[in-house]
């Protein structure tokens, strides 16, 4: 489904993603580890869109996409939760969710101001739809609030909710979990699971170990930009590399909490 | 949807206000003028609050559509419906090509960059004797279509009144669509809205030249009523005037722009009359108006954050909300 090749991008010199590679099967949950700076938020913002890589390719369903604009790969079916909290704010649970919804649906300005029988259905559809996803990820009862004031842990839902709303064919998510509490932490894990029932292709970075090992099929390890381990979660947490680089110091890390 | 709110019951009393005052009104100057300054504030408050966009020249765009008139009628000598038809259109164009690189800046910068585009189109307009030249274009003849003419100020205002209305309904309706969520969302944060779809760069382009349409008739309706166009039309300070407006009135609401533009002109008219009492020494009205539009900065900002409209509105919903006895906080 996604198929990262050799992608190398550098900030004033130092690499912080080199020659990676990466190809993630449809329907596939893929974790992604790796300390600190290894490049995680890089890789994703690479395939999003957001940054352009130097040299690489980036396809999806067999299409390249690494020239688009992040706005076009949305519609060719990317979806992202970023790391921080980044819900609009001044818009309702339901509204940021209808933003979601952009990614595949048509109406512009002059529709929005002539409001033609289209619009309308297309609107329609689009409040069911982010209706839907508000549902999925438990929030739909809290929908005509603002989305501001929102609890982190329910931050997070809501931008996999908008996420969800883009129909995309793979989802990334950054760190879903990091500074929520325990509960808070469950139920995303739980959420991730459904998501991963449906058949949702997913790329999960995230540093407790545990919840990655529980969700993914396979775990790529980033350090220093580049891919040094790539495997099942078994084969991964007993690499002497990975050990070395990263759950040496990780595990422990993870146990504090 | 349908039921009597107080909103509604104001809306229904200002419009009211409205068609009536030209008819027992003396001179009319002064309400044509508050209601041009309404259609731009709209727009400007559309861009400034729904996108996050500021603009402190957006007078560039009502002179684009003042000098569309006035090159129009008396060079080309285009019927008047065309040319008010056409005013908006050319800003609106005007804004889209200078977008392109001006919207590449951000907050303050492109505060200053449409600053600096307004003086632009003021030198343009005093150098270019095409565009008038130092001395403007006068002779600009009365508006009309077919066969009746504007003869004096009330159809004029009946006209702004109408073309108010249609600009808000235009605006409720862009808002509340699609389109106006993409708007509200990239200006809370691009690279999420650019992530959800949202063409982030066109997105700004066409708010930038909707609000410019706004401004173009509002200029084109003017320069039919003055009816004279020169660079000393569209001082910078009308523009501030414009951002205050918007400001005092409430960012991102769909009336705050009239609430503004009718409070804001009402206090300046009114300080005008005060301090132009014979008695009195000539400098004292420059200097209340300055200070009058600082002292208004300071009340909004501190009291009312978010501007009038927002502040009354959540004032009357806790009413309603107390009366209702359902206490929803
Ligand atoms: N926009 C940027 N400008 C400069 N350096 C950056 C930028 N984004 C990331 N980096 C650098 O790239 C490296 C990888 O960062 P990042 O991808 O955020 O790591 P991770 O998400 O794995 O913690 C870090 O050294 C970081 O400082
Ligand atoms: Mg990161």
């Amino acid at each position: 489904m996604l198929t990262i090749d050799r992608v190398s991008r550098s900030f004033g010199g130092v690499y912080a993603n080199r020659d990676v590679t990466l190809t993630v099967a449809e329907g596939e949950v893929r974790g992604i580890i790796g300390p600190n700076g290894a490049g995680k938020s890089t890789l994703f913002n690479l395939v999003a869109g957001h940054i352009r890589a130097e040299s690489g390719t980036i396809s999806l369903a067999g299409r390249r996409i690494d020239r688009l604009p992040a706005h076009a790969r949305a519609r060719q079916g990317v979806g992202i939760v970023f790391q921080g909290a980044r819900v609009f704010p001044g818009m309702s649970l339901l509204a940021n969710v209808m933003v979601g919804a952009h990614a595949h649906t048509r109406a512009g300005v002059v529709a929005a101001a002539l409001r033609p029988p289209s619009q309308r259905r297309e609107e329609r559809a689009i409040r069911a739809q982010a209706e839907d996803c508000l549902s999925r990820v438990g929030l739909l009862d809290w929908a005509s609030r603002p989305a501001e004031g929102l609890p982190l842990g329910q931050q997070r839902r809501l931008q996999v909710a908008r996420a969800l709303a883009g129909l995309p064919r793979v989802l990334l998510l950054d760190e879903p979990a990091s500074g929520l509490r325990a509960a808070e932490r469950q139920e995303l894990a739980e959420l991730i699971g459904e998501l991963r029932r449906d058949g949702t292709t997913i790329l999960l970075v995230e540093h407790d170990v545990g919840l990655v090992t529980s969700l993914a099929e396979r775990i790529t390890v980033l350090d220093l930009g580049r891919v040094i381990a790539d495997g099942t979660p078994s084969e991964v947490t007993s690499d002497p590399a990975v050990i070395k680089a990263y759950l040496g110091t990780g595990a422990s890390h993870a146990a504090d909490r | 949807m349908d039921r009597v709110n107080p909103r509604n019951v104001l809306v229904v009393v200002a419009a009211v206000a409205g068609c009536v005052a030209p008819f027992v009104m003396g001179d009319l100057t002064f309400l044509m003028r508050m209601l041009l300054a309404a259609i731009v504030v709209t727009g400007l408050s559309l861009l400034m609050g729904y996108a996050g966009q500021a603009s402190l020249g957006q007078g560039a765009f009502v002179a684009v559509g003042a000098v569309t008139v006035a090159v129009g009628t008396t060079r080309w000598g285009l019927p008047p419906l065309l040319v008010l038809v056409a005013a908006p259109i050319v800003a609106g164009a005007f804004a889209a090509l200078v977008g392109v690189p001006l919207l590449r800046l951000r907050g303050h910068y492109l505060a200053f960059g449409t600053l600096a585009l307004l003086l632009m189109v003021q030198t343009a307009m005093s150098t270019l004797d095409f565009l008038g030249g130092a001395f403007g274009i006068s002779g600009i003849p009365a508006f009309g279509v077919g066969g009746s003419v504007f003869t004096d100020q009330r159809p004029y205002v009946l006209l702004a009144l109408g073309l108010l209305a249609l600009v808000l309904f235009v605006t409720h309706r862009i808002v509340d669509s699609r389109f106006g969520r993409g708007i509200r969302a990239l200006a809370g944060s691009e690279t999420a809205a650019e992530s959800a779809g949202v063409p982030v760069m066109r997105g700004k382009l066409v708010i930038f030249a909707l609000s410019a349409m706004y401004a173009g008739l509002a200029g084109g309706l003017s320069a039919f009523f003055t009816p004279y166009v020169s660079p000393d039309s569209f001082p910078a300070l009308e523009s501030f005037t414009y951002v205050i407006m918007a400001v005092v009135g409430g960012l991102g609401t769909l009336w705050g722009g009239v609430v503004g533009a009718v409070l804001v002109s009402t206090l300046l008219q009114v300080l005008n009359l005060v301090s132009s009492q014979p008695q009195l020494p000539p400098t004292l009205g420059p200097i209340l108006q300055y200070a009058t539009y600082g002292g208004l900065l300071v009340v909004a900002l501190l009291f009312m954050p978010g501007g009038i409209v927002p502040t009354v509105q959540s004032a009357a919903a806790r009413a309603v909300s107390r009366r209702g006895g359902a206490g929803r906080t």
